[in-house]
């Protein structure tokens, strides 16, 4: 039972973020893959290409597609692949914080994954006045 | 319930590459940990809560095991703390 990941951003945000990840955790225990969208990309030519990433880290359990920014084109994409067939689940402002605890949990399913990816970046931020 | 009294060994403090190794290593256990540093317990099976504690070299933290396979935990901790988290210093 493993989730697929797949990170939908701008250029240059999601290599970046999974070259951490598996710095820190030196292997990542799920299947990822990062997807970039160059700003000023039409997500209806970008989409087959998409779709491909999309099928690469599906295991048959679904896939998890974490987005920058909510509204833009990298996710508005994600919309579209979501409507492909394959089962998605989508949540967006990805960060390390979000992207490691996924990792944390990757023994959970599709459905139960979009929480703990939210808790994640939710709990990353840290008003640091101490 | 076991408790291990532990100082952060390593030059770098409990920083990200540590975490990811402890919460790793507590991940393979099934009792409940916690760390306490500072006067904040934070689990010690979740990196941010670990990262949280904003630990350096030095700082004393207070390990809490709980659950059918506590003492092992705990063993496998203090080792870590002993190999300084697999780092140079």
């Amino acid at each position: 039972m493993a989730v697929g990941i797949l990170l939908i951003t701008h250029e240059g945000i999601g290599p970046a973020l999974i070259a951490v990840a598996t710095g820190l955790l030196r292997q990542l225990p799920l299947r990822v893959e990062a997807f970039e969208v160059p700003l000023g990309g039409d997500p209806d030519a970008l989409l087959p290409q998409a779709s491909a990433a999309l099928r690469r880290v599906d295991g048959g359990f679904g896939v998890l597609v974490l987005t920058d920014l909510y509204g833009a084109t990298p996710s508005n994409l994600a919309a579209k692949l979501a409507r492909l067939g394959t089962p998605v689940r989508r949540v967006s402002a990805l960060s390390l914080p979000m992207l490691l605890r996924v990792m944390n949990y990757a023994d959970l399913d599709l459905d139960e994954l979009p929480a703990v990816a939210a808790a994640g970046a939710r709990n990353g931020v840290i008003q640091d006045d101490a | 319930m076991l408790e291990r009294e532990l100082l952060i060994p390593n030059r770098l403090g409990l920083h990200a590459r540590a975490t990811a190794r402890l919460v790793q290593l507590l991940s393979g256990f099934r009792c409940n940990a916690t760390l306490t540093a500072k006067g904040r317990e934070v689990n010690a099976k979740s990196i941010m809560g670990v990262m949280l504690l904003a630990a350096g070299q030095g700082t004393p933290v207070l390990l809490r095991v709980d659950g059918v396979d506590e003492a092992e935990a705990a063993a496998a901790v203090v080792a870590l703390f002993e190999r300084c988290f697999d780092e140079d210093s």
